[in-house]
């Protein structure tokens, strides 16, 4: 196939190496035999939400983040039909609070985000900076990785971790965390969560054939992501409870 | 009659520290007890200097100490690095009489970024130096925007700012300041075009979010940039790297005084210059910064040299979680053209906290070891998985890295082949684990 993943703000939302989401995720689509081009949309950029078949964003700074806030309204409708059809999507860190209806800044200012979800962000003073070991209703295996926020979510109903064992939830403490809403995730998980975690990356892949409607052949196993996984996931669970 | 107790306090415990030895923060922690405002009631020397800034701190303050001692001063500083409100307290402490006058013409601080506006409650720097703002232990800093958010009330109208001009980011605290001087390196021969490395931090404007433009680029972000939108821009400077050359170690400080490098990197570089700008503020003269700078070789251990098998070794301590600062050591091993290995360890991520954060790691530019002569690179220590999962995306070719993920076995399979120069790129919180396999060098 020929597949197109567009990078929202590559530059203005980059921390923690979140660009190696895309990095994996191609790399993996071109293994499996496709074609794939990844277009970069800065501010101002028009882009074919259409015709993509996996939409990113990466985690800024709360003030760059209302930077790219401003610009990305633009497509928001366009965002929404892509994620009523199916588009499989990732935002990441500061990222998924643009998915939202509203989010307000430290100093209480309010911001509004696209509405795909109806959930609403309050920034606080206060940094979340925790490992994070939290199980998915996505598969079996617990989902590693690290946040990094100010924020905390109120009225997500269908959360991407039912649970954070490490790790602080929308809300609460070891609460559920994140947004789940068809093929689109949403988590204040950071970096290169693709990358950390590989089953997490073989469900985008295959959300990606499922929305072509093709069948996802076998995903090969990356052998140092598997490895690296089992310590992180070993050092976690180990840190749990603690 | 408090102030003489926790002075007494101090420096009992200051003391007794020594002999078991202990660190130096307790003391200081016990004096804030008997006496929280202590450090506003005790007579503080005319010259107070603090140094903070994501790279670069310990270096530059070190230096400030070697050139205000040769011209005369006396400086009282926290040479061990414990830069926060207990550390500072127990060194101003022990410095003074019993009736609370500090001893010395200088007091020189290297302060942690995020504690800062604790350390200086009481009281406030007469000069604060600002080496630079960048990604930095994100797992307690948060993002640099974050950081600069926390030091910014810790600065106070009446202080001095020496300001880096060519950071985009530590240059804001310039705004709605009275007293700044600015430190920077004029267009010279390691200047680029466009800025390197793997994520562009100056890409945005940080005062408006605009598309900024470079005339030139030293390394990373780190340049004469220009937001075309809202006019943030490089500041002129006050203190100058008029030339630079890496290659035959040399740099000249306002177009007058040369010094020549013991160590040939651009961070050396910065490092010295805003030492060197604020000796001057404070009254020393710059022949005197030329004269101690010149070939001066740092203390803090940073850079080590070793003997593994017929391998002559460097170990280039890099912060873990510090991409600009493992950025910079992959750079002048790109640099020295000299056929060498690299021995790349993550084991603990912190010395001081557990993480098993790796995201840093897709920061770096390790693509800079694709150079010729770099034959071979291997990846050791607990998260060697993550290291070669990351170089597995970097320009290096397959067969020129390798994993061994026990450190002493890298270092025997370091031993057996090659004589090679070697190249240890680790932190503080590994560095320990390798060294202990090698020879001190003759």
């Amino acid at each position: 196939m020929e597949l197109n993943l567009i990078h929202f703000y590559p530059d203005l939302m980059s921390l923690y190496g979140s660009y190696a989401n895309l990095s994996v995720l191609s790399q993996m689509l071109e293994k499996m035999g496709n074609a794939v081009t990844i277009t970069y949309v800065e501010m101002g950029d028009e882009a074919d939400i259409e015709g993509a078949d996996f939409l990113f964003m990466g985690a800024g700074t709360e003030k760059r983040q209302k930077f790219a806030l401003e610009d990305f309204v633009r497509h928001g409708d366009e965002v929404k039909k892509a994620a009523e059809r199916g588009t499989p999507m990732l935002f990441c860190g500061t990222a998924i609070e643009l998915l939202g209806k509203t989010i307000f800044d430290e100093q209480g200012r309010e911001y509004s985000g696209i509405g795909l979800g109806s959930f609403t962000a309050k920034q606080q003073a206060r940094r979340i900076v925790e490992d994070v070991y939290g199980t998915t209703s996505l598969y079996n295996d617990a989902v590693v990785g690290f946040m990094n926020k100010s924020s905390l979510l109120t009225g997500v109903e269908t959360p991407f971790l039912t649970a954070t064992a490490l790790g602080f939830g929308n809300e609460t403490k070891g609460g559920a965390e994140g947004f789940l809403c068809k093929n689109v995730i949403g988590s204040h998980l950071t970096g290169p969560i693709l990358a950390k975690n590989p089953r997490l990356l073989e469900r985008v892949i295959a959300a990606i054939y499922e929305k072509r409607g093709e069948n996802c052949p076998a995903i090969p196993k990356d052998t140092w992501a598997e490895q690296g996984y089992a310590v992180t996931a070993r050092e976690l669970k180990n840190r749990c409870g603690k | 009659m408090r102030m003489f107790l926790a002075i007494l306090a101090c420096k009992l415990l200051r003391f007794v520290g020594k002999l078991v030895g202990k660190g130096s923060s307790l003391p200081g922690k016990y004096a804030l007890k008997i006496c929280p405002d202590i450090l506003r009631r005790v007579e503080l020397p005319p010259s107070i200097i603090a140094v903070t800034g994501s790279n670069g701190k310990t270096s530059t303050v070190e230096m400030i100490a070697a050139i205000l001692r040769a011209g005369g001063k006396r400086v009282v500083y926290n040479e061990e690095g414990s830069n926060q409100i207990e550390g500072v307290t127990t060194l101003v402490l022990n410095n003074a009489t019993f009736s609370g006058k500090v001893k010395a013409d200088v007091l020189l601080i290297e302060s942690d970024e995020r504690y800062a506006v604790q350390s200086f409650r009481f009281f406030h720097p007469t000069h604060f130096v600002i080496t630079n703002l960048y990604r930095d232990q994100m797992t307690r800093n948060g993002h640099p925007e974050s950081v600069y958010d926390a030091i910014l009330p810790a600065i106070h109208p009446d202080t001095e700012l020496i300001l880096n001009a060519d950071d985009p980011l530590s240059s804001c605290f310039a705004r709605g300041q009275e007293k700044v001087q600015w430190f920077g390196l004029d267009k010279c021969s390691i200047s680029v075009s466009e800025p390197t490395g793997i994520y562009h931090d100056g890409a945005h404007c940080p005062v408006c979010g605009g598309r900024m433009d470079y005339a030139y680029v030293h390394y990373n972000h780190i340049g004469a940039y220009l937001c075309p939108k809202c006019g943030h821009g490089k500041h002129r400077t006050d203190f100058t790297a008029t030339a630079v050359d890496l290659e035959q170690g040399t740099l000249t400080l306002d177009d007058t005084y040369t010094v020549s490098l013991a160590f040939r990197s651009i961070y050396n570089v910065y490092n010295i210059l805003a030492a060197y700008a604020v000796c001057c503020r404070v009254g020393v003269e710059g022949r005197i910064a030329q004269t101690v700078i010149s070939n001066y070789v740092l203390k803090n251990g940073r850079m080590q040299t070793f003997r593994l098998g017929a391998h002559h070794g460097t170990l280039l301590t890099s912060k873990h979680e510090n991409s600009i600062a493992y950025d910079t050591n992959l750079r002048y091993i790109a640099s020295t053209r000299i056929p060498c290995s690299v021995l790349i360890i993550v084991d603990a991520v912190s010395r001081k906290y557990f993480t098993s954060e790796t995201s840093w790691l897709w920061d770096i530019d390790f693509d800079q070891l694709s150079a010729d002569h770099v034959q071979r690179v291997i990846l050791s220590g607990q998260y060697c998985n993550d290291l070669a999962q990351r170089f597995a995306y970097s320009a290096l070719t397959e067969g020129k890295w390798q994993v061994i993920p026990a450190i002493a076995d890298a270092a025997e399979a370091l031993k057996a082949t090659g004589s090679e120069d070697l190249y240890v790129v680790t932190c503080f919180s590994d560095r320990d684990k390798l060294l202990a396999l090698t020879e001190k060098e003759a």
